[in-house]
């Protein structure tokens, strides 16, 4: 809790001024870090502040007090869930790992047809549009799922994939796994190919070279996608309640800040406990990671080089690979079946096939599908400027404190958007426009909650791209008369691209499913994004089918995006050569 | 270790290494085409070339990370060519030293006797022994990358020969290292391997450390072992031109053999004309080779002739000057001894090279 | 602030107009908890009634809805509130959010049911009215072979353990009429007898009203407690559902009212009045649609089956429903519920199944001692940490409303029920193994 506090204290700016000014700072990096401050202020730590603020006032007298805190500590209710939470969040760490692992040993390590387009469909997970995803997952996993169905039906027996929290972690662990992959295999790709032939030279192999070998030496990049699995679980409110799984934190806190007639404080004392759990999550890794970037410390050696498979070790490979993306793409693959169903209840298969759903969508969903690429356009443009920023300010200058906008703005992913969007309400409706709307009205409030959301993601990705590039490239470029400005402009921007862009597709692509705080916020249905008509659609039986429709137009055009930023990336990186 | 120096602990009896009609392609790239040699017990061998030769090809072939499209590999008898990297008992000091920054010293070295299931007791044993051995039992808590240069490339030979391994690899082992640490350690690995008595095969690009550490060199160019033999056979009779040029400087002057009158001559390109003695055997299209401290700027002895030329550069060298003096169309280096007092000839001015015809190499290829 | 407000105007440039709100004819806009197969036909035929009006449709759940407008109050951009739940209007009513309008409509009775249409001081106004009943799925039903239910009570019994679903009724209006009017049907201990039999034999407690249907429809669970459109329009979309009223129930209207402070006033009163006439009263009729008019003589358009409460008897008519008595404990009923069983869910299900399985026992082998330990068991599931006058003291009721008197907080109330309850469905779960092995 005081973690938060101190964050919350450390971004006004009269507090840290003087410090800020002192030290080898330039002016301009000043002011980039107090517009960063006032940014991060106006859009995400004063809503959140005018929201749980309240978890630390006394009912009746409105005085400061801790007391809310330990009632927290004393129900067992929350005692629970805090543990089923932690519980669920370590356990999607290890299913996705297991997910993971073998995905990106297999496409980073060998020669293996199609390992671009595996690495595009386990990044297809993460755009699971909200409620029919897990209505999906439901009708494959679900007690009367077609999987349930058909075992019972030839064995006797049912799995129970989808009860209770076993449910969640698998649902979690399908859905984040992609955090994993992706930052395990960025880090699979940089390891010196020596490091495993050393290794391999003294007698090592097999399993035991990866493990005591080749995974110690991806760590930081397996470190960073966990970290990031474990947060986005232990935040996560929508799957344990459409599971209805409610003994868990997250849960509770939505449930508490949306009941009618229930202003307690409680909600909101669980949305700073999540706020420091995401945090002190977050630091951890951070200080596991300290000194361990080993990936880029070796010189020479060969770099990358994929091994050719045997024969049976092919099979096998291809046999893992298959298994894990019908898996985890098992919510898509659902969702494309119920976008033609006709009736799909109690039965392996929907009854018949139509095309209707998609006729019914067709007119409507343009305006949302205009207002989805728009948002998250503008959210991910916004996401990646801020990134690289303060990606820039944290690791390539002395300004004081300068963690602390990494901290801050990491802060938004424990932030639930439900709280964010209240937040939004509460700091912006009595702002008004000359004409008197209310600034809350306005799209561009979806655009700047999306872009806090999701500004985490394009962080980490912006970071490690610069964690990257040695210094020593921008002190050649200053050296021969680049000035800070024109240096990063010159040097750091292109040799960051890559990184940049994947930071991009992350934030475009998981805001353009978003819907908690987006809900809250949607004042008309043209200025709607796609997720909201999804939910409008999936209130009604009728719906169904059509909520799935565009829920896998949805699918469909991020993932398109997401493959042509891929092949911008590949493409940028065979033209600068073997720069990794 | 109270023992200053347990070499028991680790030697090895030597075994030889097998090479026979090695091929290797990457598609139409023939990398390596049919590599034959063999490598004596105990012996000190390298593999010299420039890059792109083939040399680390070769070397990870033995090491098991390429595997020969055709031919076998024998280590002491025993045909290793289809054997995983693991399972062949070579050692590679890796031109990266690719030591794995995760783990200390210590752990560094004790990994292949670990992987071997090796007794806990005698994993301390052999590794204080290893680290003994390389002057760095002190170091072993520390982390690779608080070590120097030199430090970290001691530890990759440390964990490489803490498994006592039949053979051991080394890819370009000192150029990572400074030119002083270079002698040093060159110095230091020639002396290990002379204690273990370890059958070493020692991968450069550099003639200097081949030749000085080296018991005998295959010397590669283009995917082919042009000679083997000693650094000195291989200076003193050179099998090609390639041979001669990579060791050392030699002086290649084309012409054409011609014949008066029984006698042979060879015109050098560009009108001087030498004698070439009766026993010796000129191939078809052979080159006059020789090296620069085979001729003189003073009239020699017996058998020598003379060439007139210009000298078009000159440079002090402390114990020798070397000028280089046109002949014909074709420029030769020449180092004489310097002697105190000694003036240099002017550029430009006319000299007669002096040079003994019994050193001479008629070297067609 | 404002400097930003206007670097956000002129960030947005042209898309600004669409925001405006225009006087008269304009828009209206809707917060509205019914799905879009309930909106789509309104603002067709309320669009065509009215050129020149058009209907801005806001979907949110009820909850959402009621918390929205209060966030907004300061700066109201609603029209319209439009959802189900009475309870909802009754929370906007009482926090002044509503605005007064008699709609202009004729032959609409005062009462459907035991429940009165319209507030009696015209903030809100019934425009159709639904009723609770149980929806169960025919292919899950007859591959489990479970007999098809008639009653409430019929879901307390063993047959069904495992097979319900229902909404929380803290997340859900219409559950929690359905709660409370059983519990005013029953009485206070009868009734939470009652729920806590069913609620033993429950799958699942959504956190969603339409959760439950959609677990019926696609054949997760069974039977689900719903409000009777749900399984209406479900059946009219070909999903192998069936429904029953049962004959404890209540018809409750849907309601509609104008936002205080509405900025556009006069459209919004237009579409209420549209609502309740005739014209507005057939759409309801729709097959996506399916509620129940409350203009009896738009019944005479319906088909055949239709359900109509101002003819048959049994809809509704045996309850009688005090909307005071509700309104001073909503939450505490809410709450209780959620802390003894929601959240208690495991522990109550291990207490009915002992239960169940000991009173099968039973059944086969006659032993006195046993039943009587059964029925402590019975009782101990059933018991309340509070009483019908505790739950409305203001005391108690006070912990819940935020209210700007010190008091008990409501964390800590809720933490002594939950231990309440938990330990007595632990202790009822003993006692009724200690009954099994009296007759094994």
């Amino acid at each position: 809790m005081a973690g938060a506090t101190t964050a919350g204290r450390a971004h006004v700016p009269s507090a840290s001024s003087r410090h800020f000014l002192r030290l080898s700072a330039t002016p301009g990096q000043i002011a980039l870090a107090l517009g960063i401050i006032v940014f991060l202020a106006l859009f995400l730590i004063v809503p959140v502040g005018t929201v749980i603020y309240v978890a630390f006032t006394e009912k009746g007298t409105g005085e400061f007090t801790l007391v809310n805190f330990l009632d927290f500590a004393r129900t067992d209710l929350f005692i629970r869930s805090f543990w089923n939470s932690v519980y669920v969040s370590a356990m999607s760490v290890v299913v996705a790992s297991v997910f993971a692992l073998p995905l990106a040993y297999i496409t980073t390590r060998f020669e293996f047809r199609g390992a671009m387009l595996i690495q595009t469909l386990g990044f297809l997970p993460l755009i699971m549009p909200p409620f029919v995803g897990a209505v999906a997952m439901l009708l494959l996993f679900g007690r009367n799922g077609t999987v349930n169905l058909l075992l019972d039906e030839w064995f006797g027996i049912k799995i129970p994939f989808m009860e209770g929290l076993n449910g969640v972690i698998f649902v979690q662990a399908v859905h984040y796994f992609p955090f994993i992959l992706i930052n395990l295999s960025a880090a699979l790709r940089n390891i010196d190919r020596s490091m495993e032939e050393a290794a391999q030279n003294l007698g090592s192999s097999g399993f035991r070279l990866f493990r005591r070998i080749v995974f110690p030496l991806a760590m930081p990049g397996y470190i960073a996608g966990a970290s990031l699995v474990f947060v986005k679980v232990f935040d996560d409110l929508a799957t344990p309640l459409l599971l209805n799984v409610k003994d868990m934190l997250a849960p509770q806190a939505y449930l508490r800040v949306t009941s009618i007639g229930i202003a307690d404080p409680m909600g909101y004392v669980i949305s700073v406990v999540l706020i420091c759990m995401s945090v002190l999550a977050m630091w951890i890794s951070a200080r596991a990671m300290r000194g361990k970037d080993y990936a880029t410390v070796q010189r020479g050696g060969g770099g990358l080089a994929k091994r050719r498979m045997r024969p049976w070790e092919s099979v096998l490979a291809y046999a893992a690979v298959l298994l894990i993306l019908l898996l985890v793409l098992a919510p898509h693959i659902g969702l494309l079946l119920l976008s033609f169903a006709t009736i799909w209840s109690f039965s392996p298969l929907p009854d018949a096939f139509t095309l209707a759903h998609y006729g019914r969508v067709f007119g409507e969903s343009f305006v949302y599908v205009k207002n989805t690429l728009l948002y998250a356009s503008i959210a991910g443009l916004i996401d990646v400027v801020l990134g690289t920023a303060i990606a820039y300010l944290v690791l390539r200058t002395k300004l004081i404190g300068r963690e602390w906008l990494d901290w801050a703005a990491t802060a938004a992913l424990a932030i639930p958007g439900v709280v964010l969007g209240i937040g939004y309400l509460r700091t912006f409706y009595g702002v008004q426009l000359p004409d008197g709307t209310p600034l809350a009205t306005l799209w561009i409030t979806i655009v700047l909650a999306l872009a806090i959301r999701r500004l985490p993601y394009a962080l980490r990705a912006c970071y490690a791209a610069l964690q990257q590039i040695s210094v020593s490239l921008e002190e050649a470029a200053e050296n021969l008369g680049a000035t800070k400005v024109r240096t990063v402009r010159r040097v750091v921007l292109p040799l960051m691209a890559g990184g940049i862009l994947a930071g991009f597709v992350t934030s475009f692509a998981t805001a353009a499913v978003e819907l908690s705080a987006t809900l809250m916020l949607v004042q008309s249905n043209a200025d709607a994004p796609l997720a909201y008509g999804l939910y409008v659609f999936m209130q009604s039986a009728a719906g169904r089918g059509p909520g799935a429709a565009l829920g896998v137009i949805a699918v469909l055009l991020v993932a398109v995006c997401t493959f042509a930023s891929h092949m911008i990336i590949e493409k940028s990186q065979k033209a600068k050569g073997a720069g990794r | 270790m109270n023992q200053p120096f347990p070499i028991s602990e680790l030697g090895a009896s030597a075994v030889d290494v097998d090479i026979r009609n090695i091929g290797l392609s990457y598609g139409t790239n023939h990398v390596l085409k049919g590599i034959t040699l063999h490598i004596r017990p105990g012996e000190f061998f390298a593999f010299l070339g420039p890059s792109g030769c083939g040399k680390t090809t070769l070397l990870r072939l033995i090491a098991g990370f390429n595997e020969a499209d055709g031919g076998e590999v024998l280590i002491g008898g025993q045909d290793v060519s289809h054997l995983p990297p693991w399972k062949r008992d070579v050692g590679m000091v890796f031109q990266s030293y690719a030591l794995w920054p995760h783990m200390t010293v210590r752990r560094n070295v004790s990994f292949g006797l670990e992987e071997r299931k090796v007794p806990r007791a005698e994993v301390d044993r052999r590794v204080a022994a290893a680290l003994e051995l390389v002057g760095l039992a002190h170091l072993a808590d520390r982390r690779p990358s608080q070590l120097s240069g030199g430090q970290q490339q001691r530890v990759a030979v440390a964990r490489t020969i803490a498994i006592e391994p039949k053979v051991l690899l080394l890819d370009e082992p000192l150029s990572n290292l400074d030119a002083k640490m270079r002698v040093q350690v060159r110095r230091e690995l020639r002396d290990l391997q002379q204690r273990l008595g370890l059958t070493t095969i020692f991968v450069t690009h550099d003639q200097e450390e081949a030749n000085t550490i080296c018991d005998r060199i295959a010397v590669m160019n283009d995917g082919v072992v042009q000679q083997v033999g000693t650094p000195m056979e291989l200076y003193e009779k050179p099998a090609n031109l390639f041979v001669a040029n990579f060791l050392g400087t030699a002086n290649i002057l084309p012409g054409r053999v011609v014949r008066e009158g029984g006698q042979r001559f060879f015109d050098i390109d560009g009108g001087v004309r030498v004698p070439i003695p009766a026993h010796v055997v000129v191939p078809e299209g052979a080159k006059l080779v020789f090296r620069p401290q085979h001729a003189s700027l003073t009239r020699g002895g017996a058998g020598d002739v003379l060439l007139p030329g210009t000298i078009v550069h000159s440079e002090f060298l402390g114990s020798t000057l070397r000028y280089v003096v046109r002949i014909g169309a074709a420029e030769v280096s020449i180092d004489t001894p310097f002697h105190s007092g000694e003036t240099l000839h002017q550029t430009g001015s006319a000299v007669e090279v002096s040079l003994s015809l019994r050193s001479v190499l008629w070297l067609a290829i | 602030m404002l400097r930003h407000s206007v670097a956000a105007a002129v960030l947005i440039g042209t898309a600004l107009f669409t925001g405006t709100a225009i006087a008269q004819s304009g828009k209206v806009t809707i917060v509205t908890s019914f799905s879009k197969d309930v909106t789509d036909p309104f603002k067709q035929a309320f669009e065509k009634a009215h050129p020149g009006v058009t209907l801005d449709v806001q979907n949110r759940n009820t909850n959402a809805g009621v918390k929205f407008i209060e966030e907004t109050k300061a700066n109201n951009q609603v029209d319209i509130f439009w959802a189900s739940a009475p309870d909802a209007f009754e929370v906007l009513k009482g926090k002044s959010l509503l605005q007064k309008h008699k709609p202009k409509a004729e032959g609409i009775p005062d009462k459907i049911g035991s429940y009165p249409i319209n507030d009696p001081e015209n903030f809100y106004s019934g425009f159709a009215a639904s009723g609770y009943g149980i929806m169960w799925n025919d292919r899950y039903a007859k591959a489990n072979k479970l007999p098809e239910p008639k009653d409430w009570q019929d879901l307390a019994k063993p047959v069904y353990f495992d097979h319900v679903a229902m909404a929380a009724p803290s997340r859900s209006g219409t559950t929690h009429l359905t709660i409370e009017t059983i519990l005013q049907g029953e009485g206070w201990e009868q009734g939470w007898r009652t729920l806590k039999e069913m609620s033993g034999n429950f799958r699942q407690i959504t956190e969603r009203s339409f959760g439950v249907p959609e677990a019926v429809n696609s054949g997760q669970v069974g039977f689900g407690i719903v409000i009777d459109f749900f399984a209406f329009s479900a059946q009219a979309s070909g999903f192998p559902v069936k429904f029953v009223y049962p004959t404890v129930t209540t018809i409750v209207p849907a309601n509609v009212a104008v936002v205080a402070n509405a900025p556009n006033k006069a459209g919004a009163e237009a579409f209420v009045d549209y609502l309740v006439s005739p014209a507005g009263q057939e759409v309801l009729l729709e097959p996506s649609i399916r509620r129940l008019p409350v203009n009896p003589a738009v019944y005479a358009k319906a088909p055949a089956d239709y359900p109509n409460p101002f003819k048959d008897p049994s809809l509704g008519a045996r309850v009688k429903f005090d909307v005071n008595v509700s309104e001073k404990r909503t939450n505490v009923v809410d709450v209780l519920y959620d802390q003894t069983v929601t959240f208690q869910l495991d522990a109550l299900k291990a207490a009915t199944k002992a239960i169940h399985d000991a009173e099968a026992a039973i059944a086969t082998k006659d032993n006195a001692e046993a039943k009587a330990l059964v029925k402590e068991a019975r009782d101990l599931v059933a018991a309340m940490p509070v009483t019908e006058q505790q739950a409305s003291s203001p005391e108690i009721a006070g912990a819940f409303t935020g209210g700007k008197e010190k008091g008990a907080r409501q964390a800590e109330l809720e933490q002594q029920w939950a231990s309440f309850a938990k330990e007595r469905y632990q202790q009822a779960q003993s006692k009724a193994e200690q009954a099994l092995k009296l007759v094994r």
